[in-house]
């Protein structure tokens, strides 16, 4: 950015590095597969050829017959000439308005149908997608293949072939009428094509480039201001109200310069436009007037031209505009593409069983794994949990545990050594069977938008709303839930932002005990909560963990000295193992924070 | 902090809705700074229009002059103003005259055009646009805490945003636009009457049917775009609630049952989109036929008087028409200009208020001049609640001495971060008075109160910026020492160069991430930056693990020093620190004592302190390997 503003600014400015292109040049390649979409819609698609061809040839012909009613009968006094000429018209013009209304109602149909089924296509196939492709990418990255990359396609779909088509057909009709009227006439008209051409190109070209750079200086703009408002709190306690009001009035600013240059750029490709179309005109006058008054030619013949003009012209623009849509098309397909051919990382053996109903009893031996085979997080983890035990995974940020756990739930596969669940090795059995015998609970209680009781049937969708209920009363926490406004049928909002924090761990546990699985897997929360809430959650947490093999990872004190098995990780090793009170006996390292915490809290 | 709004809360949109009027008024106010320019702009405008109509003028001309030079019987062409060449010009001359003059015409006209577009874009890009997002911006800054608890942030961006955008629209698309149009339809209309009245009676039949039908079709798709755009938001979180989610939707096998639901959900968006689709391909070809009926209209009558000599072909016929084509154009805008009155009255509304929105918080117009404060801290009999009626607080009675600390311990919406935010004046009491020094806080100036206090959020934002910018936050000409300084008491420094640009470490969406721990310490560091004399801490180990709250514990003890603290708790290893511990329950003080005390009552404290100590099984266990290893547990200690 040539303009970006030099005083220092509320939020970091940086263009946009992996910013996607936009454009990418015709591919053949991508067109016919685009085009292999259409296939279950042919009959559709066929119509639309169809009625295009009809389209492209009534609109010359609308102009000849009125250029011919004015040039002939009205101009030669024929009254018969002139109803006959008026019938044909208007004819020809009811015939136009019902070949409009198909060509623009199959086109939108077409484009709509295409889109519905690539959205269809690109969800199921995410679904597909291991975990780490969700590491690996952004999730706006995705919602903009959805959003702005299809929208583009829909457009390549609906308008750039079909529209296309009719501008070349309507062109070579209206150039065929003005050929058998006066050819050398035509001649002459036509070397501005070229001209208009290239005016177009080079205003496309440059406008879509000044929009690109307002849309980018403008998002700019609204980053600071989602800061702003986000942060005002910060702002207003800290005194910095005039600081960053002027930081973002030069933001303002730099934006205008943006959104002035892209008007300026507009200011001078119409008018030119505009002069083109006059300058035929006066062309026309002179060579067509010199060759009537020459006998070459005669009257008639000039308004023929002059009202073919506009059939013949307005192509020209309207490919101009679509050839830059045809290449916003071709990016978007690409990615489109892209994403549709980018294959699992991993797939479930062909020779995967269903699990059958296990007892819970899992084995690691030898485990290792790294996100990157390159660098290991886990190193050589063995251990054995027998059904129904609960295990504490105990240790720093980044030390290990949420990828054991993530092993467990088969979201990622072992890089070397065995993960056996009841004597099944994990890489033989399906994913699916094994999530249906899971719950799990995670650090961020994540809700979906839409009632408690639809987040809690996410644990076993075809749960009646007694069986819910029953969940409830276990966790005791019916009492809460029917405190909420209204109850299961209260609707939690985005990311459940309209219950407390603690309700939200409510649910997700009920939503897990409603499952009913045989391995849990729980990541506690850290935030604290109060003390009521405080004790609720430990007696749920005790009822959840009741009965099944869990895998917790452990923040609070209660859970650790319950756990039948305390694993303490140290950068992906295993450092000690045993019970609360046999690892405390042993006085190692988790002696040794425990001892930290008890002198922070106690002196 | 403060509660979600709830369906009443104060600064709720549509609580005194304007009138349009008023707002046209107002809307009309703002533009009139603007009338220079505008009146510029009209006078261009004009001078395109009869540019325009001289164009279509001369090429009619051009067609009677070619008419009469074959056709001896054609009626000679009438030249406007009296400007007829002499007789002795050949009739190529003649032609290429008009050809220059049509041509002179264009350029002047595309010159004109030029300019029209550039004044009116600089007019509204960067004068209206640029001021109103400017004084919105400011005023946002500005205005209470109570806004931003009723409004959502999402609407009070889109306020600086879409809707000032919006607001300029109506200067640009609507008041002139209308002036516009009015000008246009009039000089059309008389153009077409000095040809000949009873054709454009005739031709005017069909005007009224082709405005109806623009202005009602565009309600209709209008409204089905509104409830298409419900159905594609819904699709679009939807899908974004799946990859957020991603866990859950694995971790429980729910992939089928989230496939059928986005099918279901995009099925009804193609649904909706094939109604719109119906509409819309209705509608351009009725204007199409409609507009043709004029045309067919246009050509009978018309070519029936142009064969009765009553009529000229070029001047009069295609010149009519070509006005007439015109007319219809500027008629099929009114339906868009209704719309968009629609559009900048509802933003104008939005923008308004913000601007309306009175100043609830300001310095008294003499404030106290205080020096710099010593740090003592007294509620006086405060009651206060974020709706009337309805108290968080109740009758608060509480002093503190310079230097104490203070901690406040309570149930969820106890009122806990409500105490402290009456401190820095992001809010007035109902009743009482919050006093330092003994002097009212109401009485002094705000900035000069804030930048005494130093505030560490319970959540604590930070901006996407350097790790430097962060901590100059409040003090922006701050010196890398001083920043620095303010880092190690935090105990921020020694991580912070641990990163790869160490202080210039770009933090937030796209730059380096940071443990909730080391966030809460850059928030300290940012606190203690500005020196202040009372310090208040929003519950700032909220949201941290207890393995690593030690990291944090010492960067508070550090920043305490000195100062008056009052710190929002949970946690027993914060709560021991403080002099002084205030339980509130319900808006009320319960308990207060300092931890040893409230240890030996029975209460909420005691609870919660026992949640969270350590059992004595655990304590004798240690104790056995504390005798048994004395000094090697020191060493293998991994700090």
């Amino acid at each position: 950015m040539s303009t970006t503003p030099t005083n220092p600014t509320l939020t970091y400015l940086q263009r946009d590095k992996d910013r996607e292109p936009h454009m990418k040049p015709l591919s053949i390649q991508l067109i016919v597969r685009l085009f292999g979409y259409t296939r279950p819609y042919a009959r559709i698609r066929n119509w639309l050829l169809a009625i295009i061809l009809l389209r492209a040839a009534s609109n010359p012909l609308l102009q000849f017959t009125l250029a011919w009613i004015l040039s002939v009968p009205i101009a030669q006094g024929s009254t018969s000439g002139l109803v006959l000429g008026l019938t044909v018209f208007t004819l020809l013009t009811i015939a136009t308005a019902i070949i409009l209304h198909f060509r623009e109602r199959l086109a939108l149909l077409l484009g709509e149908k295409v889109v519905h089924d690539l959205r269809n296509l690109m969800f199921a196939h995410l679904q597909r997608q291991t975990m780490s492709y969700f590491d690996q990418t952004r999730i706006g990255r995705i919602i903009s293949r959805f959003n702005s990359d299809l929208d583009n396609v829909r457009v390549g779909v609906q308008n750039v072939f079909f529209t296309s088509l009719m501008a070349l057909g309507q062109m070579t009709i209206a150039a065929a009428i003005m050929l058998w009227s006066d050819a050398e006439l035509f001649a002459v008209i036509a070397l501005l094509v070229p001209i208009l051409w290239l005016i177009n190109r080079y205003f496309r070209i440059h406008l879509s480039r000044a929009h690109r750079s307002a849309q980018e200086s403008f998002s700019r703009v609204t980053a600071t201001l989602a800061e702003s408002v986000n942060g005002v709190r910060v702002t207003q306690g800290f005194s910095r109200q005039d600081v960053n009001a002027s930081m973002f009035g030069d933001l303002v600013t730099d934006h205008s310069k943006h959104a002035v240059r892209a008007v300026r750029l507009n200011a001078m490709f119409l008018p030119l436009l505009e002069i083109n179309s006059q300058v035929f005109i006066a062309t026309l006058f002179v060579l067509g007037g010199w060759r009537v008054f020459g006998g070459h030619t005669d009257a008639k013949t000039i308004i023929i031209f002059l009202f073919m003009s506009n059939a013949f012209f307005t192509p020209i623009r309207t490919m101009g505009m679509l050839y830059t849509e045809s290449l916003m098309a071709m990016a978007g397909a690409e990615r489109v593409f892209n994403l549709l051919d980018r294959e699992p990382q991993w797939k479930d053996s062909p020779q995967a069983v269903a699990l059958p109903l296990i007892k819970g009893r899992v084995e690691c031996r030898d485990l290792c794994f790294g996100y990157d085979p390159q660098q290991l997080v886990l190193h050589e983890i063995n251990f054995t949990v027998e059904p129904g035990q609960t295990i504490a995974l105990v240790g720093a940020t980044g030390s290990g545990k949420t990828s054991i756990t993530n092993l467990i739930a088969k979201f990622y596969l072992p890089t070397s050594g065995n993960l056996l669940i009841d004597g099944h090795d994990i890489l033989d059995i399906c994913s699916q069977s094994l999530h249906r015998q899971m719950g799990i609970v995670l650090q961020q209680n994540f809700l979906f938008s839409g009632t408690v009781l639809e987040n809690i049937r996410v644990g076993r969708t075809h749960a009646t709303d007694q069986e819910v209920v029953e969940a409830a009363s276990k966790l005791d926490c019916l009492d809460m839930i029917n405190t909420l406004p209204d109850g299961f049928e209260t609707q939690v909002g985005e990311r459940g932002g309209n219950l407390s924090l603690g309700q939200r761990q409510l649910v997700c546990f009920t939503r897990a005990l409603l499952a009913n699985p045989r391995i849990l897997i729980l990541d506690e929360a850290t935030s604290s909560v109060d003390t009521m809430t405080e004790f609720r959650i430990q007696r749920a947490l005790e009822v959840l963990l009741e009965d099944r093999t869990s895998f917790v990872v452990a923040h609070r004190l209660s859970t650790i000295r319950h756990a039948d098995l305390v694993l303490v990780l140290d950068q992906g090793r295993i450092i000690e193992r045993g019970t609360h009170n046999e690892l405390l006996a042993d006085g190692g390292v988790y002696a040794n924070l425990y001892r930290q915490f008890i002198q922070s809290s106690e002196g | 902090m403060p509660p979600q709004a709830t369906s009443d809360p104060p600064f709720n949109l549509n609580v005194n809705e304007p009138s349009n009027w008023s707002l046209v008024r107002r809307l009309i106010a703002l533009s009139w700074q603007y009338r220079r320019q505008m009146i510029l702009i009209l006078t261009i405008q004009t001078a395109i229009l009869a540019m325009t109509v001289s164009g279509l003028g001369l090429t009619g001309l051009g067609i009677d002059v070619i008419r009469v030079a074959v056709d001896a019987n054609a009626p000679t062409p009438k030249w406007p103003l009296g400007l007829a060449p002499p007789a002795s010009w050949p009739s190529l001359a003649v032609m290429f005259a008009i050809a220059i003059a049509i041509i002179a015409i264009t350029l002047t006209n595309a010159a004109l055009q030029n300019r029209y577009t550039v004044t009116m874009g600089r007019l509204v890009q960067q004068h209206v646009v640029v001021s109103l997002r400017k004084r919105v911006y400011d005023k946002l800054q500005r205005l209470s805490f109570r806004f931003f608890d009723a409004n959502e942030s999402g609407s009070i961006i889109n306020r600086v945003t879409s809707d000032v955008q919006n607001v300029a629209r109506f200067l640009n698309m609507v008041l002139f636009s209308s002036i516009n149009l009015v000008i246009a339809l009039t000089f059309f209309l008389v153009l077409m009457l000095s040809i000949h009245v009873k054709l454009t009676l005739a031709c005017m039949a069909t005007i009224p049917i082709l405005w109806v039908c623009t202005v009602v079709f565009s309600k209709l798709v209008r409204r089905d775009h509104n409830a298409n755009r419900v159905a594609g938001d819904d699709l679009v979180l939807k899908l974004s609630e799946n990859l957020q989610g991603v866990h859950v939707v694995k971790g429980f096998a729910r992939q089928d049952v989230e496939m059928s639901k986005y099918r279901k959900a995009n099925k009804h968006v193609s649904s909706m989109q094939n109604r719109i689709f119906w509409r819309v391909s209705i509608l351009s070809p009725l204007t199409i036929l409609l507009t043709q009926v004029n045309m067919i209209v246009l050509l009978a009558y018309g070519g029936y008087l142009v064969m009765q000599r009553e009529l000229d072909l070029g001047t009069g016929l295609v010149v009519f028409a070509g006005l007439l084509g015109h007319f219809s154009t500027e008629i099929q805008r009114i339906a868009g200009l209704g719309n968009r009155v629609q559009d900048s009255l509802s933003s104008a509304a939005r923008v308004f208020e913000v601007l309306d929105t009175p100043l609830e918080i300001d310095s008294p117009p003499e404030p106290v001049t205080t020096d710099r404060f010593q740090g003592a801290v007294k509620f006086d009999a405060v009651t206060f609640g974020y709706r009337v009626g309805n108290a968080v607080l109740h009758d608060i009675d509480l002093e503190v001495q310079p230097g104490q600390c203070v901690a406040i311990l309570g149930s969820t919406a106890g009122g806990k971060s409500t105490l402290l935010s009456l401190i820095p004046r992001f809010y007035d009491p109902t009743f009482g008075r919050v006093l330092i020094d003994g002097i009212d806080v109401k009485r002094m100036d705000v900035e000069t109160l804030r930048r005494q206090i130093g505030i560490v959020f319970q959540e604590s934002f930070l901006f996407s910026n350097t790790i430097a910018s962060n901590i100059a936050f409040g003090h922006p000409e701050a010196t890398q020492e001083q920043i620095e300084t303010a880092a190690r008491i935090a105990a921020a420094h020694d991580f912070i160069m641990d990163l790869a640009d160490g202080y210039e470490t770009v933090i937030g969406e796209r730059g380096q991430n940071l443990s909730g721990g080391q966030r809460q310490r850059l928030a300290i560091a940012r606190a203690i930056l500005m020196e202040p004399t009372i310090l208040l801490l929003d519950d700032p180990t909220a949201a941290i693990d207890p393995e690593t709250e030690h990291e944090i514990l010492q960067s508070m003890d550090n920043a305490m020093q000195h100062r008056t603290t009052f710190v929002v708790a949970h946690r027993l290893s914060t709560l021991r620190r403080a002099d002084h511990v205030v339980v509130l329950e319900n808006g009320r003080i319960v308990q207060r004592g300092n931890h040893r005390d409230l240890m030996q009552a029975s209460g909420h404290y005691r609870d919660t302190a026992q949640l969270q100590v350590a059992d004595t099984e655990s304590k004798r266990l240690l104790g056995v390997a504390w005798s048994a290893r004395p000094r090697a547990l020191m060493a293998d200690s991994p700090s």
